[in-house]
């Protein structure tokens, strides 16, 4: 196993340089001036000499594959740098940003387990009665719910209508209420009809006839025989959804006041701030990677075949 | 069996939804119960309010930075230069020195004295980084600081620079921050402040980034003290998410430009449980049209475009009268500003009559006029983020499609936008001007200044067969020693500007305030930034 997660560690660091090269060269094509953005932004009107102070400033005026080693070089020190725009660290402000976001995505994420498991389970053993139907009808609707206008449909019911909750800001658990709902509803009418079809599948196998036929009870038979199978096409989907979260919902964090990875990034795309856009897609992509390699660790717990195999190819 | 499982899962659903409700309330009574024995005024914000750094720029806020930080003049009603850390001040006959005399009952916040020394200690610091402020011409205008006395600060300029006082009000970077505030290097620029401290009427007491922000009044404030205890500023990014905070009441007031949709307001308004307030005109929504291109260099063109746009559809149907119908450059209630001309009224025979003029006629069959078998097509430009520039677009497309013009949408991403705009890549283009205190002269001045140093007007203008005369009298009127010959200066000014039809002024934008009623004071400040946190009050 030690040695299983040693390989992929490894085998990652060639991908997240590239990543990070390919970055680079894209954000290039972004139009516009970096220096003249963070001018605008700033309400000063632009000079020909405070044009070029800053490009010295900003480092822009070196030429690409020197302003991309001494990137590297900094950030092999652990220097990400200082964003072009706010002027203060970028690890800072990544951070600042990273962790509401980390919040929400684990408080919805733990809601999409809780819910899509339980729901997916019980509609496949109740395949085609009322129950199940009100689960599908469930998950087309939620699936195709527009983000933004479910976020305001909840918060104009459960906020200001019934005043349960607060409309937005964190701080308290209530807080996390609606924002992770809102983020998890469609992502718990996708996996839960993943889980009722793999559900569906695991029960024609001949072992749940088996352990039937050896007297198990239903309860264990579900729980641990037919779910633990059923699981894992779900985790590899999981793992991604959960990725995906991390590198913020710009819409959830807007309609919420969320101030979350989501906004950081889509602001530096849009300001150019081209310190701050290069290290969170590689904070973004050290996040894919780790929750890939969970999810490979987990499946491989759930079913030993697939360990089995990988440490025979070596 | 099967049957327990499903009362296992909507039990568990139950609960969840339960102890988060639970939970809800406590929170909400707790909320409650400090709001009753202090005055706790709440409103909300699209961004952080940055370092309150007052000679720095983004992330700062002008909002937050007005709070803590004050300047020697006061930019009053109608443009009226007022007293504030400086009692008075002298000019010298040649207009190059002002001697100003301070105040000497004001405190900063951490309680230490403000004087000259200080006074001279904050301009020093702004003028080691005058590559950094370098679009304020009075920081380019001003030659020594001196402390005269312990209250008694001169400046010297390098020219009769008239705007220097109008500058002086500016919220940055020419405001005051205490000694203890002063990092080692004493450059408050490139590394910041150790502690936000000025002699404002707020002080910072809690500041959560990204969050929220609390303010708490200034017990050393030399003036009226605020009449709330503490303002909080919230983040809040989305419009739409201010209303319905704003509904649930998270927040006593919804206040700025563009803050909430026209449409939000309008329902805010109609709903008759809450105030609202529109303030004066502070900028001017603007069409500016590109002499550069052969078809906008005919000025029957550009006139006839005047005519053929009904503004007051616009103002009916987006504005629905929130913004004022405009028909000069400016608002005339800024200083110098209020000129006499003859506005262009909405004419579409006027208009079809001026393109015949020009050469450019109806073709039998054909939707659209021709000249020398080219169609008359105009590109106009926008943001395509921006809802009310798309909505006007389109009004103006309608219009001109009635006399015969051709216009194409042009929808580009802001910074792109900005750069097509610096490069003249249109026929017309929305633009605004800098509202108070900005106007008139400052956004004059850009019009001089070529495309990487003033606005996009200085290439757009630049097809006008007087534009350099244009450029000298505007460079003339900013050194104007006597108050006479700038009012006739500008008033020539402005009127070339309305005669070539350059621009088009569609609207005069102003700020809003929504407020609940237990609110009073809400009283909208001269510079469009300001908020007017020390006079509002509450009733509990």
């Amino acid at each position: 196993m030690i040695r299983f997660i040693y390989k992929r560690l490894l085998g990652a660091i060639p991908s997240i340089f590239g990543l990070s090269i390919i970055t680079f060269l894209l954000i290039q094509l972004i139009p516009g001036n970096p220096v003249l953005t963070y001018l605008r932004v700033s309400n000063i009107q632009a000079s020909e000499e405070i044009v070029q102070a800053l490009r010295v400033e900003m480092g822009l005026d070196q030429p690409l594959i020197t302003q991309y080693l001494q990137w590297l070089t900094n950030v092999l020190h652990f220097d990400f740098g200082t964003s072009f725009i706010s002027k203060r660290s970028v690890l800072d402000e990544m951070v600042l940003h990273f962790l509401p976001t980390l919040q929400l995505t684990t408080v919805a994420f733990l809601l999409i387990i809780v819910c899509s498991i339980p729901l997916g389970v019980t509609s496949a053993l109740h395949k085609g009665k009322w129950f199940d139907r009100l689960t599908q009808l469930f998950a087309f609707s939620s699936v195709s719910l527009p983000t933004f206008w479910l976020g305001f449909l909840l918060i104009y019911f459960f906020s200001v209508q019934l005043d349960l909750l607060p409309v937005l800001g964190k701080g308290s658990v209530v807080h996390f209420v609606l924002p992770a709902t809102t983020l998890a509803i469609g992502y718990i009418g996708t996996y839960l009809r993943l889980i009722r079809a793999s559900t569906i599948e695991v029960l024609e196998e001949p072992f749940v006839l088996y352990a039937q036929a050896r007297g198990l009870k239903e309860r264990t038979i579900v729980w641990r025989h037919i779910l633990k199978k059923a699981a894992s096409p779900t985790l590899t989907g999981l793992g991604m959804s959960f990725g995906n979260m991390l590198g913020g919902t710009i819409i959830v964090e807007n309609i919420f006041a969320w101030p979350g990875m989501g906004q950081l990034l889509v602001e530096s795309i849009v300001n150019q701030d081209y310190p701050m856009i290069q290290a969170c897609v590689l904070l973004l992509g050290i996040v894919f990677f780790l929750t890939n390699l969970i999810v490979d660790i987990l499946c491989g717990w759930l079913d030993p075949r697939i360990r089995l195999a990988g440490d025979r190819i070596k | 069996m099967k049957k327990r499982s499903i009362w296992a899962v909507s039990l568990i659903v139950m609960t969840i939804i339960l102890s988060l409700a639970g939970c809800s309330q406590q929170d909400e009574k707790e909320t409650a119960a400090t709001k009753d024995d202090k005055k706790v005024f709440t409103f909300s914000w699209s961004g952080d309010i940055g370092d309150l750094n007052p000679h720095s720029y983004f992330p700062n806020e002008f909002f937050s930075q007005a709070m803590v930080y004050e300047s020697l003049v006061y930019y009053g009603e109608d443009g009226e230069i007022k007293p504030w850390l400086a009692k008075s001040w002298d000019v010298s006959e040649d207009g190059k020195e002002y001697i100003f005399h301070l105040r000497d009952d004001v405190k900063f916040s951490d309680g230490s004295a403000f004087n000259a020394a200080i006074v001279k200690k904050n301009f020093d610091t702004v003028l080691a980084n005058r590559e950094q402020h370098d679009w304020l011409e009075l920081i380019n205008q001003i030659s020594t600081t001196e402390v005269i006395d312990n209250y008694t600060f001169k400046l010297t300029l390098h020219n009769a620079y008239y705007p220097t006082l109008q500058e002086l009000t500016y919220v940055r970077p020419l405001r005051f921050v205490a000694e203890s505030a002063f990092p080692a290097s004493r450059d408050t620029f490139k590394d910041g402040l150790t502690a936000p401290i000025g002699t404002g009427p707020w002080v910072l007491k809690e500041h959560k980034e990204n969050e929220y922000a609390i303010f708490e009044s200034n017990d050393n404030y030399w003036g009226e003290k605020p009449k709330v205890d503490e303002v909080v500023v919230k983040v809040i990014t989305d419009g739409e998410s201010r209303v319905l905070a704003f509904e649930k009441g998270e927040l006593d007031m919804i206040f700025g430009n563009g803050v909430i949709s026209q449409d939000s307001f309008k329902f805010l308004k109609e709903s008759g449980k809450y105030e609202t307030k529109i303030s004066e005109p502070t900028a001017t929504r603007t069409l500016l049209f590109n002499t550069n291109r052969e078809t906008m260099s005919d000025k029957n063109i550009r006139v006839a475009l005047q005519h053929a746009f009904d503004k007051d559809a616009v103002i009916d149907n987006i504005f629905y009268g929130i913004e004022n119908k405009a028909d000069t450059l400016f608002p005339q209630n800024l200083a110098y500003t209020n000129v006499e001309v003859d506005p262009y009224e909405y004419d579409v025979e006027k208009a079809k009559a001026l393109l015949d003029e020009a050469g450019w006629k109806t073709v039998e069959g054909k939707e659209f006029r021709e000249k020398d078998g080219q169609p008359l097509q105009l590109e106009l430009l926008f943001i395509s983020t921006d809802n009310i520039q798309k909505s006007i677009a389109e009004f103006v497309q309608g219009d001109l499609r009635k006399i015969g013009v051709d216009v194409k949408l042009t929808s580009q991403e802001s910074n792109t936008f900005w750069t097509t705009a610096f490069d003249g890549n249109y026929d017309i283009l929305f633009t605004a001007t800098w509202a108070v205190p900005f106007d008139p002269h400052s956004y004059l001045a850009s019009i001089t200044t070529d495309s990487s140093g003033g606005g996009p007007d200085y290439y757009a203008l630049s097809g006008l067969s007087f534009k350099k005369e244009l450029d000298t009298r505007i460079k003339q009127v900013l050194l104007t020693t006597t108050e006479e010959d700038r009012i006739k200066q500008y008033h020539q000014i402005l009127t070339m500007l309305h005669e070539e039809a350059v621009y088009l002024p569609i609207s005069y934008q102003s700020n809003i305030a929504v407020y609940k009623k237990n609110i009073m004071g809400v009283d909208f400040l001269p510079q469009e930034v300001e908020i007017p946190t020390t006079t509002i009050d509450m009733k509990n």
